[in-house]
């Protein structure tokens, strides 16, 4: 018999949502889940977070929710797997600035350091954007161009989302996805190196 | 990043090239860097741009160009080849 689940995430505070599905998710071998959502980020974050456990995913929008239809087992197609010449480090980055002291340099510090991660082989695997951090990546950051180059050769660059709402500068993404507290710990816990700046 | 060829002017002061930065960046297209290794070990800061733009770096500092260094830079792989240009 093959299992068919509803979990209805409206309403709920990311990342809910994305808890409530993979709990789901890991209990079942078979069958089809759908999630629904009000919102685009929560659409983004679920039908990463299935895609990543190798489950075949659709959104269909009806009026203002979202019904993500997430089939395993049988009714999944193999997905296609990419491999990125990436290493193993995660990098946590907290604010917009390196070290303490004078924040001017603190921002020159950080352009250097990210300037140069362009021109260290190999890349990190991901790169986790938090709190100030997300002038990094968003409209009036210098680094964008960097970060564009390391996304565009297999980085994922990706932003807390809570972060860019709180500055008010969701809009004003310019690199990278948004993402959540959950993928965030998933990512730097599962990383074999991490470093935080 | 990754350009073939540009020019890199280095500096021994943080400030002198902050200062630099200041003045060329609203006029030029260049970008601060850490000064690249094969120049110096020690740590400091450079402004690259390329090389087609060395007339406009010029013409706004032109007054304290003759006390810094200027390196054309060119890569061949992972290595970069260095070029001290003498104005």
């Amino acid at each position: 018999m093959i299992k068919m689940t509803q979990i209805d995430a409206r309403g709920l505070a990311c990342p809910k949502p994305v808890i409530e599905t993979k709990k789901m998710i890991d209990k079942m071998t078979e069958g089809s889940i759908t999630t629904i959502v009000d919102n685009e980020i929560a659409v983004q974050n679920v039908s990463k977070l299935a895609q990543s456990m190798s489950c075949n995913v659709d959104v269909k929008q009806v009026e203002k929710d979202f019904y993500i239809n997430i089939y395993r087992g049988e009714l999944a197609t193999p997905l296609e797997v990419e491999t990125t010449v990436t290493g193993d480090l995660v990098i946590l980055v907290g604010k917009d600035t390196l070290g303490q002291g004078e924040g001017t340099l603190g921002k020159t510090l950080m352009k250097g350091y990210m300037y140069t991660l362009t021109e260290y082989a190999p890349y990190p695997k991901a790169i986790l954007f938090l709190n100030s951090g997300v002038n990094l990546t968003t409209k009036g950051s210098e680094v964008i161009k960097y970060l564009r180059h390391l996304e565009e050769n297999g980085v994922e660059i990706l932003s807390c989302g809570a972060c860019l709402d709180y500055y008010k500068v969701k809009d004003k993404l310019e690199v990278g996805g948004v993402t959540n507290m959950y993928t965030i710990v998933d990512t730097l816990h599962s990383a074999k190196k991490q470093i935080t700046l | 990043m990754l350009d073939k060829e540009f020019y890199v002017i280095s500096f021994d002061s943080t400030h002198y090239a902050l200062d630099t930065e200041k003045k060329l960046k609203d006029h030029v297209d260049i970008e601060t860097i850490p000064t690249p290794r094969e120049i110096s070990t020690s740590c400091g800061l450079s402004i690259k741009f390329k090389i087609d733009l060395f007339e406009s770096v010029k013409n706004i500092i032109k007054d304290d160009i003759a006390n810094m260094k200027i390196y054309k830079i060119v890569r061949e792989g992972m290595k970069k080849n260095i070029y001290p240009i003498t104005i």
